[in-house]
């Protein structure tokens, strides 16, 4: 587009960086937290503090809850398009049955999958959803919301914007605009080998956002590639529907000869069949697993066809010791218990996909790998950030002069991204221990909360930015800090004082869930702390000489301010 | 030796590697030993030594995990020990001189 | 950066030639991976897990390409019709396998 290959990159890198920066800003940051998310679960549903159990008894404990499992009213409501005529009152026929645990859940997830009568699309259905104590089968109720697994999470991918799917469509055009920014950034960077250590914090701001933004992008650049490629790959058949579109008829056909192949069949007799014991075909699962050296946990536990005599059970190892999520199934004969196949080994494409999702879906136990891969998307946010501050320092005093606001409102709309979003997530935690145990539609409530503080956050950062259209530093980013470091405080003291968990009882008992989140709570409030009386020196150090265009001069005030 | 001693070696066997070659520039070099000349076997010396660090840290991540869990580990780990370096040069430089204390330097 | 020398409607036009025209050629790239990868008896899940692996290589760089190229023309014709063949070119693909 331009004279040399060099100013384009730098142009793509600049204004998509920018515009797509304050989406990818919110995927970074929720994208870290989700590291954690089980845990933050554990903190925002008391009745769940308890330790990770092994998947329970199909027989005693799962199937009973199973069978008393309904369609959502929530999935019959998004269903009422997808149905010629009258939505149906009952849904009798069992598609799948579904339960799937890690080794960080105390509680289960479970869920069921109906067929849906008079559905346009002979395959669509209806879905239920339970969560129980594994120990006794007991449900929780639903309107407790999962903070981290069924909020902070889905937001990172799709920013609980469902309308039209169009939240995963601009979470995955970010992601690709960050691989961009990535390569463009590279090409930009003449220095980058010699600059790999280089962080200058006492020079003036323009300067030290930008050793900081390449310092962050460079030492992580392979983790932010992987993550926004692994992003795409993992919803690829959202943004790219080929095959359930153009090529239907090829994946119909691949679904024939797959049944035929494996034996396990594509659709039901019409013939009911019993069940006969899950439990003993787990046990026989986790022998067969021993035997081939890999003795594991069931990570997933499914029956297709439920109820018919084409029925069987797929009972797959918890991915705890490696990458990959899950794998290893066997699929019994439901009605007999016989096994009809064992997945055989990965092939190398099928080895390099689960690999690539894996990674990026973490199911492994590493706490180290973890803690590792919150330091990279945090460091992913700083250098969102600073990209942010060194595009506005950048222009501030040259739009000051020519009367334009556009840094201005560059620097408004990056304090609602950066420091808003934290001030909405610890807002969220607050509501969850504010308000009553047993409101109707709590969980609801909580995310109307987390916008609404969100909301609060971009008009306080819209209107404190102002001083940056006479290129001055916006007081806007000192005090939402403040304000993070006050919430942050709080949202610990409320956890002690409504569910009696404080720090030393939590350490000393070694029930890291909850007490990691409120050292993680406690340790941002410190660092947000800490940045606003930096940034108050500095405010500072620019009020001893006012008007000052030329910054090296500034720079020689702030130091003089220092000394 | 518990996994926990192991992953810590690896760490620090990291930040050590990546200090070393940090130091083994002319920039970082003056931080912490100031007007005092990098000679180019130094820098030969610093870079083979930087490299043999962080094959430690390799090595010792592949003491703990398999293969494809243990490169992760050490890659994540490689940048959190480059931010540590880099964080070190801008406010801690002369903390770095106990890895090039051997050099023999002008008041030698 | 002299982007005033530089059309708003020259900027517009990459833009779309970049989001809209990789989007085309990496569809088309993908459907045609994916049938010939199948049609060489690769696993069809494979296929599709291949195609994707590289169909967001393929956009990646047919974004960056979209603006470093000098002729705003040849990158329509490359992606937008490019897209086109190779998306006509999967559809026999299939009906030869079906």
């Amino acid at each position: 587009m331009f004279q040399n290959f060099r100013l384009t990159m730098a142009w793509l890198h600049t204004w998509f960086g920018l515009v797509l920066g304050f989406v990818l800003m919110v995927v970074f940051f929720f994208g870290a937290l989700s590291v954690f998310d089980r845990e933050i679960d554990r903190w925002a549903i008391p009745q769940s503090r308890f330790e990770p159990q092994p998947m329970p008894s199909f027989d005693k404990i799962l199937q009973p809850v199973f069978q008393s499992m309904q369609p959502s009213k929530e999935s019959i409501e998004q269903a009422r398009s997808r149905v010629n005529g009258p939505m149906a009152d009952s849904f009798p026929v069992v598609k799948r049955w579904g339960a799937y645990t890690t080794h960080r859940d105390p509680v289960l997830g479970l869920f069921a999958g109906y067929e849906l009568p008079n559905a346009k699309d002979p395959e669509d259905g209806v879905w239920g959803n339970r969560t129980i104590d594994p120990r006794t089968g007991a449900s929780l109720p639903d309107d407790h919301l999962k903070i981290g697994s069924q909020f902070f999470y889905p937001l990172h991918y799709s920013l609980n914007f469902h309308w039209k799917n169009l939240g995963y469509w601009i979470v995955g055009f970010a992601a690709l605009m960050m691989l961009v920014a990535l390569v463009s950034g590279v090409v930009m960077h003449r220095k980058i080998f010699r600059e790999l250590f280089t962080f200058r914090p006492r020079k003036h701001t323009q300067r030290s956002a930008l050793d900081l933004h390449n310092l962050t992008g460079v030492v992580a650049l392979p983790f932010h590639f992987i993550f926004a490629f692994s992003g795409l790959v993992i919803f690829g058949g959202v943004y790219f529907p080929v095959t359930h579109t153009q090529l239907e008829p090829l994946h119909e056909l691949h679904e024939k000869h797959e049944a035929f192949e494996t034996g396990l069949p594509h659709d039901r007799a019409g013939v009911a069949g019993p069940l006969a014991s899950v439990d003993a075909m787990v046990a026989e699962a986790q022998r067969r697993w021993a035997a081939q050296g890999m003795a594991g946990d069931v990570g997933f536990l499914a029956v297709q066809h439920v109820g018919d005599a084409n029925a069987y059970v797929s009972v797959y190892r918890a991915g705890t010791d490696r990458i990959a999520l899950v794998g290893n199934g066997i699929h019994f004969k439901a009605a007999t218990g016989e096994v009809l196949r064992e997945d055989p080994p990965l092939t190398p494409v099928a080895s390099v996909n689960t690999f690539l999702t894996g990674l990026h879906l973490q199911h492994f136990r590493h706490w180290l790998l973890r803690w590792l891969y919150v330091l990279g998307g945090l460091s992913g946010c700083v250098c969102i950030a600073t990209g942010f501050i060194f595009f506005v320092e950048k222009r501030k005093r040259q739009h000051a002069k020519q009367g334009v606001s556009g840094a201005r409102w560059v620097d408004g709309f990056a304090v609602a991204t950066v420091t808003g979003m934290v001030i909405a997530a610890l807002s969220m935690l607050i509501a969850n221990r504010l308000l009553p145990a047993d409101l109707p539609a709590r969980g609801d409530w909580e995310q109307y909360l987390f916008w609404g503080a969100w909301v609060l956050a971009f008009a306080h950062g819209l209107w404190r930015t102002a001083p940056v259209a006479s290129a001055r530093m916006a007081p806007a980013w000192a005090e939402q800090c403040w304000a993070i470091a006050v919430l942050g405080v709080a949202a610990v003291l409320l956890n002690w004082v409504t569910t009696g968990d404080h720090l030393l009882r939590t350490i000393g008992s070694g029930y890291w869930p909850v007490a990691g989140v409120d050292l993680a709570i406690l340790a941002s409030a410190v660092l947000a702390v800490l940045a606003a009386r930096k940034l108050k020196r500095r405010a500072q150090g620019q009020l001893s000489a006012p008007g000052v265009d030329d910054s090296a001069a500034a720079h020689a005030s702030l130091e003089a301010a220092r000394a | 030796m518990p996994d926990a001693l192991l992953l810590a070696a690896a760490l620090a066997a990291n930040v050590i590697g990546l200090g070393w070659l940090a130091l083994s520039m002319d920039v970082h070099w003056e931080q912490v030993r100031g007007a005092e000349p990098l000679r180019r076997a130094t820098v030969r010396t610093l870079r083979w030594l930087g490299a043999a660090g962080l094959a430690a840290a390799l090595a010792l991540c592949l003491a703990v995990d398999h293969a494809s869990m243990a490169s992760l580990v050490w890659f994540m780990a490689l940048a959190g020990a480059a931010l540590a370096v880099a964080f070190t040069l801008s406010w801690r430089p002369r903390a770095l001189g106990v890895l090039v204390a051997w050099v023999p330097g002008a008041r030698a | 950066m002299a982007t005033s020398a530089i059309s708003r409607w020259h900027i517009v036009s990459r833009i779309a030639a970049g989001v809209l025209g990789g989007y085309a050629f990496t569809w088309g790239f993908i459907a045609l991976g994916i049938g010939l990868l199948f049609s060489a008896q690769m696993e069809f899940h494979d296929a599709e897990a291949l195609g994707y692996i590289l169909g967001f290589i393929v956009f990646l760089v047919a974004f960056l390409w979209a603006f470093s190229a000098a002729s705003l023309r040849r990158v329509w014709l490359v992606l937008a019709g490019g897209g086109a063949l190779m998306t006509g070119a999967a559809w026999l693909v299939q009906r030869a396998i079906l």
